[in-house]
């Protein structure tokens, strides 16, 4: 794993031409084999060959833009904080190697080896897309996330012209000692303006200090308390005023241009090659001057001048009104008018800190700078005490349409009338209206929209809100001004969108168009807002409605065959996957985990096969193997009456036929992924009532042959379920309703042409906002901080999560049970006390993982264990959704194997803290993983070391991995997390493996909590009372619950 | 194109003035004498124009030494009531003012001194000129003449006040008419006192990031990077072209050439935009 870095290096402070190089390094987990060069940071790359390897396997970029970045070897130096002369890692690389970064530390300075690049922007442009994709070999350093945001906002800059050619003046060293140094001027570009100093001041702000810690030779040897550190502006501005210059050294400019030129000096900004006349001091002068003029209006007044545009009556449409003001820049509400302004009462006080001196001279100079980009204004100056002017439509229009974005680019104030602005403006569209149409023939319907309901669209031509008739809109369209005052107000009149709209709207009155409810939903989400509004009947709007606020559902009760209770918000999304299956829409359940997505489905089930009253065809349960047990149950908890079978393992069915009978009559059949792909001819001849896809970000890859399994069973209702956040994969999302609503997306290419490349590659915003509506009605996803959840919620929410046993932790587990029969039977006494403590340890352990048992260095594999490979999956989903979290173990075994696992296996920020963690490091730890401005991390401890004085609140799930058999001791550890009066809530997720006795004991304490507490004590020996028999049924291994992997 | 002598159409207002009565023939003669090559010597004292020009060897004329020709023009005066006049309507005018204050000369200025019967530009009526040289030729004007003219020409187009006072403009009445209305004290202040600039000099092309000693740094400081600002997403707001350089107008003064700066300019940008779009 790599860490890739980007730093910019100033060169040559001894020359006129101080350039930069452009240096991309490598940090590295593990260090070289190769002795590393003097001086050198150990963990980098420094091998050449090694550096350029990365840009055609990790970036990867097309050989011919590798040869114009054209990377080349260089080195520089660069202040690190270090310790024991060696450099600390980056907190990225620390992340990594799960290094602890100590609290003391010294500066030294290292050499640093790199390619350095000749097309900065060109390669952070690239990078940029390449940087949202995490991928399992590199991550980018702090250093390179700034340039290449800081790049991205330079652009703009450029490509809003926000530079002018410039005259630098410099005295040159004479030759001799007494001839005088001789004046040269040279010819550059720079960036200037208001837009580009508050980008300066913006980045310089933000800019880690890693960036100037760059130099370009060895700093002290000596280890130093404080590094120097360059000025973050001033290498902004190095950086930017080289990067622009080097834009445009790169570009051709025709002859034709070149000419244009003649012999002016400024022609070898565009033709280096020719011999230009010298500057002299006073051309230099007039350049001064006239840049001092275009940026003067920014700096030296306390005011801008402004221009207001009053729109003329209806009576007398050539009567528009310019009229100037001046603003203040303090305060953008103190506004005068000019013509108050040389009125001989006017009141100045009010406006003083502006009104000063040089006043006057000031809006003369604005004036004629206003006048010079926008020429029909020097009407307006004919007078000593300019106000304004009067225009005539066309005019008028033509200020609208043009000047009026010039003047305002150049920094003059401009008030439109409100019907110009984007808000205020009205549109000339097509509304199309949908409705419910009945087919003659059908009962009167109560009004509500089912599934054989039918919709047709119903189009008219409309401006703003209001409908317009044929008539009037050819009128409007042949009517000759460009502005026309239509029904109270003024609108502009875009003839060649008008006569489009009406071909089109002609065309479609002609079309008999019935549509279906999906197809509706995607075209009024892929709508050109501008040109077309969709608007509906009542029926429909009530049901979008529904739809858009699930608040507003007819909310279904608890069924009562459901052996619990669900909440409001639970309640509330059983409504909402009732209503859209009853519109024949397929649902995806997102809810933030923890919030019981699992009894909602069942509760669905529940309700739906009591409500029936024709038997229905078994539901096809799909979910993740570690699952499959809790799946199996929390339904035999929720609702016992509903049949399951369990599809897995080596003893399944493997005939048609026999699959055939097998499910006849069940309510439920749950299988894993990959049997759904390997037992293909046994699913596809079955007509499911239901598919339940449980994880739904399992079937991600559309092209994986487990998905393309999925995608063909058949079933007349489908619903998926994810905790994962989909905004972040959205390529996942078109697979996920391949599967629910096939088609709805489009094809993948289409899919990814239209929205995936542009959403996430170019930022589209338009693109986003019209997935986002296309979705929205398919999708309930509430977090746990949502408001109307939160109210819903107690402090603390406590879900067991079931795991079943592999079978090699099966036998490991049967074989301690055998073992202590006859030692239990004949022990007394103490002995017999610590014999039944010692089993349990063992048992304990072997349902963790058997290499925590076994001892035997055998690998920590998510294959051996289903409690495992469970945490670490609700572990990724939780860290997905940026929610740090703790795990409890009793074993110091279990936690430095989990910490291992999660910081190497994903990458994660792990803390491990433990019984032998220094005081010192334990504080550091709490302090980084309480800080709100680190990523999600990991905390993993013992229940004695988490006991007294830490706080942990950061963590939104605390994970038990085994279990404390005394509920006072499991509840402190929770607390960790929890603060009185806190306004989130905090799940403790408890692991249970079925059919052990972590089953039992489980029950056993439910039960017992509803007995006082004293019984159990504050330790587990309470377990030891129980007599010999109670004790072997206690950890007896239920077989029926053993699950292959 | 062909590089001309005058740069705006003042110089070449003021050359077609003189065309009024002196023969296009003649005047165009002139041309080649303008430049340094045949203009030794050049300067006006108050209202008169003083020039020294190299000459031709003639033998015809007797001329055997190559000859340095004095040359003076004296333009016709203006009064000082009717200057008072005329400077009173240009201080009533905002429009002209702002031009002047940039040292440009207004197009239609000649409005305020053909109200009170004079014209800016001499040419119009005999007299308005006197002119002498001491070359032997009699035409009336001579190469060497018409060269001043020429010359005259060239430096109207950066002072606007030049003709003002060959004309007989006296400061004072300038300075004491000004003052009388707001912006025209504006204008005022800016001729008494131009924003001097003086000469900067720079030890470098960029800006030379320098050294400081930082004191304390967290390894959060030297690390961390707060959420950048949002950009602007480029849909949002139309592009204007060369929208800052517009502002000070056409034909700055560094600008030697007679044809549009901006629109050379603009077109430079967008091929600089264009070129570099995969950047951008």
């Amino acid at each position: 794993m790599y860490i890739f870095h980007t730093s910019w290096v100033p060169d040559n402070p001894g020359y006129f031409d101080n350039s930069g190089r452009f240096i991309f390094w490598a940090e590295t987990e593990s260090k070289s084999k190769d002795k590393t060069p003097a001086n050198t940071h150990a963990g980098t790359v420094f091998q050449k060959k090694q550096l350029q390897q990365f840009f055609i396997d990790e970036f990867p970029l097309k050989t011919t833009l590798v040869s114009v970045l054209n990377p080349q070897p260089s080195h520089f130096y660069i202040a690190l904080p270090s310790q024991d002369d060696i450099p600390l890692p980056s907190p990225e690389m620390a992340l990594i190697t799960g290094e602890m970064i100590p609290e003391e530390f010294d500066w030294q300075s290292w050499k640093i080896f790199g390619l350095s690049l000749e097309k900065p922007l060109l390669f952070l442009r690239e990078i940029r897309f390449l940087a949202l994709h995490k991928t399992d070999q590199f991550r980018l350093g702090s250093d390179m996330q700034f340039w290449i945001d800081y790049a991205r906002s330079f652009g703009e800059i450029v490509r809003r012209h926000q530079y002018i050619p410039s005259l630098r003046c410099y005295l040159e060293a004479p030759a001799k000692k007494t001839t005088q140094p001789k004046l040269k001027i040279s010819t550059g570009w720079e960036p200037v303006a208001t837009t580009y100093e508050q980008l300066i001041a913006d980045f310089s702000s933000i800019m880690p200090l890693a960036c100037v810690a760059v130099q370009e030779q060895m700093g002290d040897k000596e280890n130093t308390d404080s590094p120097s550190l360059l000025d973050r502006e001033q290498l902004l501005r190095h950086f930017s005023e080289q990067m622009l210059e080097m834009l445009i050294q790169n570009v051709d400019f025709t002859k034709k241009l070149q000419n244009q030129f003649d012999d002016n000096f400024f022609g070898r900004l565009i033709n280096a090659s020719q011999k230009w006349p010298c500057i002299t001091s006073e051309q230099w002068r007039q350049w001064r001057s006239w840049k001092q003029g275009l940026l003067g209006q920014e700096k030296q007044n306390g005011f801008n001048l402004g221009i207001r545009l009053q729109q003329a009556e209806p009576s007398s449409p050539d009567a528009w009104l310019l009229r100037f003001f001046v603003e203040s820049r303090q305060d953008p509400s103190l506004k005068l008018s000019l013509t108050d302004y040389w009125h001989p009462d006017c009141d100045k006080s009010a406006y003083k800190h502006f009104l000063d001196h040089d006043f006057e001279k000031n809006l003369l100079l604005g004036l004629g700078q206003a006048a010079r980009i926008c020429p029909l204004l020097w009407d307006g100056l004919e007078s000593n005490r300019p106000v304004g002017l009067t225009l005539n439509m066309e005019a008028a229009f033509a200020f609208l349409k043009n000047d009026a974005g010039v003047l305002e680019d150049a920094g003059f104030k401009i008030s439109l009338p409100s019907w110009w602005t984007p808000k205020g403006r009205r549109r000339a569209q097509i509304r199309t209206k949908a409705s419910v149409h009945s087919t003659p023939g059908q009962e009167k319907s109560d009004g509500q929209f089912n599934l054989t309901s039918i919709l047709q669209y119903d189009y008219q031509l409309s401006i703003g809100e209001q409908v317009v008739t044929e008539d009037e809109w050819e009128l409007l369209v042949n009517a000759k001004s460009p502005l026309i005052h239509f029904r109270g107000e003024w609108m502009e009149i875009d003839k060649e969108q008008m006569e489009s709209l009406l071909a089109l709207w002609k065309k479609q009155q002609s079309a008999d168009e019935t549509v279906t409810l999906t197809d509706m939903l995607r075209q009024a989400a892929e709508a050109d807002e501008q040109t077309q509004i969709y608007s509906f009947d009542d029926t429909l709007s009530e049901m979008l409605s529904r739809l858009r606020d699930n608040q507003r559902l007819q909310l279904l009760d608890t069924p009562q065959a459901l052996n619990g209770d669900l909440r409001e918000y639970q309640k509330r999304g059983l409504s909402w996957l009732v209503y859209l299956e009853s519109l024949g829409l397929h649902p995806c359940l997102a809810d933030d985990m923890g919030l019981g997505k699992t009894i909602q489905v069942i509760a669905r089930l529940v309700q739906e096969r009591a409500q029936s009253t024709e038997s229905l065809a078994p539901t096809l349960l799909i979910a993740p193997t570690s699952v499959l047990g809790n799946w199996q149950k929390e339904i035999e908890r929720f609702a016992g009456q509903l049949a399951t079978v369990l599809h897995h393992g080596a003893t399944r069915t493997q005939t048609p036929a026999q699959f055939k009978q097998d499910i006849a009559g069940k309510d439920v059949v749950i299988t894993s992924f990959s049997l759904v792909r390997r037992d293909a001819s046994l699913f596809n001849p079955i007509d499911w009532h239901r598919v339940v896809i449980d994880e739904a970000q399992n079937i991600k890859n559309p092209q994986s042959a487990q998905a393309k399994a999925i995608f063909r069973l058949n079933a007349k209702h489908r619903l998926a379920m994810t905790g994962t956040p989909i905004e972040n994969r959205l390529m996942d999302m078109w697979s996920i309703f391949h599967f629910l609503n096939p088609g709805y997306l489009g094809t993948a290419t289409q899919f990814k042409k239209t929205y995936e490349t542009p959403i996430q590659r170019d930022s589209d915003t338009l693109r986003s906002t019209q997935l986002k509506k296309l979705i929205t009605p398919f999708i309930l996803r509430r977090l746990k901080t949502d408001k109307s959840i939160i109210k819903d919620l107690p402090d603390k929410i406590e879900q067991k999560v079931y795991c079943n046993l592999t079978q090699e932790q099966a036998s490991l587990y049967q074989a301690v049970v055998d073992d202590i029969q006859v030692e239990l039977a004949q022990a007394e006494g103490i002995q017999r006390k610590g014999l039944m403590l010692s089993t349990l340890m063992k048992l304990k352990q072997i349902c963790n993982h058997p290499a925590q048992f076994l001892q035997d260095g055998s690998d920590f594999s998510t294959l051996r264990s289903h409690k495992l490979a469970r945490v670490s999956e609700m572990v990724e989903e939780a860290i997905t959704e940026g929610d740090s979290l703790l795990i409890f173990t009793q074993f110091t075994e279990i936690g430095a194997a989990l910490e291992k696992h999660l910081r190497e296996n994903y990458h994660y920020p792990v803390y491990y803290l433990h019984g032998g963690t220094a005081r010192k490091r334990r504080e550091l730890m709490i302090e980084q993983f309480q800080d709100e401005d680190a990523p999600a991390s990991i905390f993993v401890l013992s229940l004695k070391a988490g006991g007294v004085g830490i706080t942990l609140t950061r963590a939104n799930h605390v994970f038990h991995f085994d279990r404390w058999w005394n509920p006072a001791v499991e509840n402190q550890a929770t607390d960790r997390a929890f603060r009185i009066g806190q306004t989130k809530t905090v799940f403790a997720h408890k692991m249970v493996a079925l059919g052990t006795l972590e089953e039992r004991i489980d029950q056993m304490l439910e039960e017992k909590q509803k007995l006082s507490e004293s019984i159990i004590g504050n330790d587990e020996s309470w377990l030891t009372e129980l007599d010999n028999d109670a004790f072997r049924a206690l950890i007896q291994l239920n077989k029926n619950t053993i699950l292959e992997a | 194109m062909a590089r001309k002598i005058t740069r705006t159409w003042w110089g070449e207002r003021f050359l077609d003035a003189l065309q009024q009565r002196i023969d296009p023939g003649r005047l165009s003669r002139g041309r080649a004498y303008a430049g340094p090559n045949r203009m030794l010597d050049f300067c006006i004292e108050g209202k008169e124009i003083k020039a020294k020009i190299r000459g031709n060897i003639n033998a015809y004329f007797g001329v055997h030494k190559e000859p340095k020709y004095k040359i003076s023009i004296k333009l016709k005066t203006i009064s000082q009531e009717k200057w008072k006049a005329i400077i009173k309507e240009i201080a009533g005018n905002a429009a002209w003012l702002s031009r002047l204050i940039m040292n440009e000369m207004p197009d239609n200025i000649q409005q305020a001194f053909a109200k009170h019967g004079v014209d800016l530009l001499p040419g119009n009526h005999a007299g308005d000129l006197i002119t002498d040289c001491s070359c032997p030729d009699w035409s009336n004007p001579c190469k060497h003449i018409a060269g001043t003219y020429y010359k005259v020409a060239s430096m109207l187009d950066r002072d606007p006040f030049l003709i003002f006072e060959l004309r007989g403009m006296d400061k004072a009445t300038l300075h004491q008419v000004l003052a009388d209305s707001p912006l025209g004290k504006a204008l005022l202040a800016q001729i008494t006192q131009p924003d001097a600039i003086p000469m900067e000099y720079a030890q470098h092309r960029y800006t030379q990031p320098c050294y400081q000693n930082y004191q304390d740094i967290t390894l959060k400081q030297f690390w961390h990077m707060p959420a950048p600002p949002l950009p602007e997403t480029s849909a949002s707001s139309p592009l204007v072209s060369a929208a800052l350089i517009r502002k000070q107008g056409d034909y700055p003064p560094f600008w030697d050439l007679d044809h549009s700066f901006v629109e050379v300019m603009e077109e430079v940008y967008e091929r600089i935009s264009v070129k570099n779009k995969a950047i951008l």
